[in-house]
C-alpha cells in the first residue's frame, strides 16, 4: 500500500512547476524578497536572492517544501558543459531521523507510508531539525512549530497524486505505489546505462528505503545528498552504553573515595605527608 | 555527510546551554550526595547535606529555559501527555522524550531528599513526615535519584550525539560521557562552595571530595581530548576566536586544567580562602563555558 515519489532527474528541465504546484496547493507563503538600494547599484536589488544559477530559494525550508536545485558543469576548458536539475523535497524515510527524534508524537507515519508533522501536537522543540540527516524538516517562527513536505497527505488519502507529480510536465517526478515506481525507475536505469550514461538510483537502501527516491546522472553529492546518510537514532544504544560505563566508573570512583571504613583518614593522611 | 545540508536547530545557548549546565550541576551534586550517604560512614553528613540543599534549588530553575526554548511553551505538556489521544506518551529512542520523565523522577527525588534534610535540620517540621522518617526510604531515594541523576547528566550529551549534525555526530559516543563527567566536576566545586559558605569546609569528607574531584578532572581532560581527536575536521570551529577564547582558555585553561594544578598544589602548601573560592567558580565557569562551547560548535 505504500505510495511514494519516483523523481528522475534526467528529464527535469527546472521549470520549477513543482515549486509553485506546492507552494499552491498547501498555501505556503512565498519568501520575502527584500528588494533593497545598493550603493553603485541604480536599480532595487533583492537581498535573499542566490545568485546561483536558476536557483532562488537555495535550500528547503519551512515555507519551501520543495527545492529545485541548479547545477551548472562546466570543464576547465570551457567546452564541455551539462546542466543538470533535481527537484528536492522530504524522502519520507522508512526509518526517519525526525520522527524517532519526536518526543511528542508530533510526526507520526500514516497508514500510506509518508511521514507528517501534526501542527496541533507539535511544540517547537527543534529537535527533529538536526536529526534529519538530509537537512529537511524546519523550524517556523511564525506558527513556532516544525513543517516540512506530507506528501500531499490530504490530497493522497483522497485518491489523488501529490501536486508537484500533478504539475510536472516531463514526467519527471512520479507518484504511485512504491513497487510500480521501482519497477519503473528499474527499466529507465537500464535504458540509461545501454546508452552508456553513468546512472544511479538513489533512495533503495539510505534509510531503510526512502519513499521519494530518485535517479541521478551524477554522485548524489553533486546534487546536494548526502552520500552516507546515517538514521542519527542507530547511534543511541551505542552511546547510551558508553555514557552508562562512565556512569559506572564515576561511582566507582566516588566509592572509593568516599569509603571511609576502607581507606580510613589515618591512612590517607599518611598518604599525603 | 554532506554536512552543509543538515540544518542546526538553533537552539539558544542561553537556555540550552544553560539548561545542560545548571542539571548537569544539580545532578553531579545529587549523586555525589547520595554516594557519599550511601557509602561514607554516616558520621560525618555535611556533603551529603549540602548536595540535597544544592540539587532541588538548581533544579527547580530548569523548567524555565527549557520552556522558553519551545517555539509552543504553552504546550510543553504535551512531552508527557499525548495531547490526541490524552494518554502518556514516552519515546525510548528519543532522549529527549526519556529525558523529560527521568527529569519528572529526578525532581521527586531531590525535592524529598531536599525536605529530608530540613526536617533533620529542624528548619522545618513536618509531623507525617517525621513520624515515618528513616533511614530506609531516604536510601531509597538516594538510590533511585542517583540514577536519575546520572541520566540527566549524561542524557544531554547522548542527546547530541544522536543528530546528524556533523560535529555532534563525529564525537559521538563521548558527549554523554563528558557530561556526567563535567557535571560531576561542577556538581563538587558547587558542593565546596556551599560549605564554604555554611563554614564547614574541613575534616576528613571534604578531603575525600577533593580526591574524587581530582579523579574527575584527569577524566575530564582525557575525555575532551578523545572527542577533539574524533571530531577531526568538524572540530574546526573550536579554532575560531569566539571558540579559542570559550573553549580553549575558559574550559580547558581555566575551567580545568588550573583548578587541577591548584588542587595537587595546595595539597602540600595549603593557599590561603580567596584562592580556594576563585577556584571552586572558575570550575562552574569552566563547565558552563564547556556546554555553550559544544553547543554551539554544532550548530554553526
Amino acid at each position: 500500500m505504500a505510495k511514494g515519489m519516483f523523481v528522475d532527474t534526467t528529464i527535469c528541465t527546472g521549470c520549477k512547476a513543482c515549486q509553485v504546484a506546492c507552494k499552491q496547493w498547501n498555501g505556503l507563503s512565498a519568501e520575502p524578497a527584500h528588494f533593497g538600494k545598493r550603493p553603485g547599484v541604480p536599480y532595487p536589488v533583492a537581498d535573499n536572492f542566490t545568485g546561483d544559477s536558476y536557483d532562488n530559494t537555495g535550500t528547503l525550508s519551512a515555507t519551501d517544501w520543495r527545492h529545485v536545485r541548479f547545477i551548472e558543469q562546466i570543464d576547465e576548458s570551457r567546452r564541455e558543459k551539462r546542466w543538470l536539475f533535481s527537484s528536492d523535497s522530504c524522502k519520507h524515510c522508512s526509518d526517519a531521523g525526525c520522527l524517532n527524534a519526536c518526543p511528542t508524537k508530533a510526526i507520526v507515519r500514516t497508514d500510506l507510508g509518508n511521514v507528517v508533522v501534526q501542527q496541533e501536537t507539535c511544540i517547537g522543540c527543534k529537535f527533529c531539525i538536526p536529526s534529519c540527516p538530509y537537512g529537511v524538516i524546519s523550524f517556523s517562527e511564525e506558527t513556532g512549530t516544525a513543517h516540512k513536505c506530507t506528501l500531499c497527505n490530504d490530497r493522497i488519502h483522497n485518491g489523488l497524486g501529490t501536486a508537484c507529480a500533478k504539475a510536472c510536465p516531463t514526467g519527471s517526478i512520479r507518484f504511485g505505489e512504491l513497487a510500480d515506481l521501482k519497477k519503473r525507475a528499474d527499466a529507465r536505469l537500464a535504458q540509461l546505462k545501454g546508452k552508456g550514461e553513468k546512472a544511479r538510483i538513489y533512495g533503495y537502501e539510505e534509510a531503510d528505503g526512502l519513499k521519494v527516491f530518485y535517479l541521478f546522472a551524477d554522485r548524489p553529492k553533486v546534487y546536494g545528498q548526502p552520500e552516507d546518510p546515517v538514521v542519527p537514532q542507530r547511534r543511541l544504544v551505542l552511546c547510551s552504553l558508553v555514557t552508562i560505563l562512565t556512569a559506572l566508573g564515576v561511582g566507582a570512583a566516588a566509592l572509593v573515595n568516599f569509603r571511609e571504613r576502607l581507606n580510613g583518614r589515618d591512612e590517607e593522611e599518611s598518604h599525603e605527608s | 555527510m554532506s554536512p552543509e545540508i543538515i540544518q542546526p536547530p538553533e537552539w539558544a545557548w542561553y537556555y540550552i546551554a544553560v539548561y545542560f549546565f545548571v542539571a548537569g550541576t544539580s545532578a553531579g551534586a545529587y549523586f555525589i550526595g547520595a554516594m557519599e550517604e550511601l557509602f561514607g560512614s554516616g558520621r560525618e553528613r555535611e556533603v551529603s547535606r549540602a548536595a540535597c540543599y544544592i540539587a532541588f534549588p538548581l533544579l527547580i530553575l530548569v523548567p524555565i529555559p527549557l520552556i522558553a526554548d519551545l517555539g509552543r511553551p504553552e504546550r510543553f505538556w504535551h512531552l508527557f501527555i499525548y495531547n490526541q489521544g490524552g494518554y502518556p506518551y514516552l519515546n525510548l529512542v528519543s532522549p529527549m522524550s526519556v529525558g523529560s520523565w527521568v527529569l519528572l523522577i529526578f525532581s521527586v527525588c531531590s525535592l524529598l531528599s531536599f525536605l529530608d534534610n530540613l526536617v533533620a535540620d529542624r528548619v522545618i517540621s513536618f509531623p507525617l513526615f517525621s513520624r515515618y522518617y528513616n533511614r530506609i526510604p531516604r536510601r531509597l531515594y538516594a538510590v533511585l535519584g542517583s540514577l536519575a541523576g546520572f541520566f540527566i547528566a549524561g542524557y544531554t550529551g547522548v542527546l547530541l550525539n544522536v543528530t546528524a549534525s556533523p560535529f555532534w555526530a563525529a564525537t559521538s559516543p563521548f558527549m554523554g560521557a563528558l557530561f556526567i563527567v563535567s557535571g560531576a566536576s561542577t556538581g563538587a566545586a558547587a558542593i565546596s562552595l556551599y560549605l564554604i559558605w555554611r563554614r564547614r569546609n574541613s575534616g576528613g569528607e571534604v578531603e575525600r571530595l577533593e580526591a574524587f574531584d581530582r579523579v574527575v578532572m584527569v577524566s575530564e581532560l582525557v575525555l575532551i581530548a578523545l572527542l577533539l581527536v574524533l571530531a577531526g575536521r568538524t572540530a574546526l570551529p573550536l579554532m575560531t576566536p569566539p571558540f579559542v577564547a570559550m573553549f580553549w582558555l575558559g574550559t580547558v585553561a581555566l575551567g580545568i586544567a588550573a583548578p587541577l594544578w591548584f588542587k595537587y598544589r595546595s595539597r602540600r602548601h595549603p593557599f590561603g580562602d580567596a584562592p580556594v573560592l576563585a577556584h571552586y567558580l572558575c570550575i562552574l565557569a569552566g563547565g558552563l563555558l564547556l556546554r555553550i562551547s559544544l553547543l554551539q560548535a554544532g550548530q554553526l
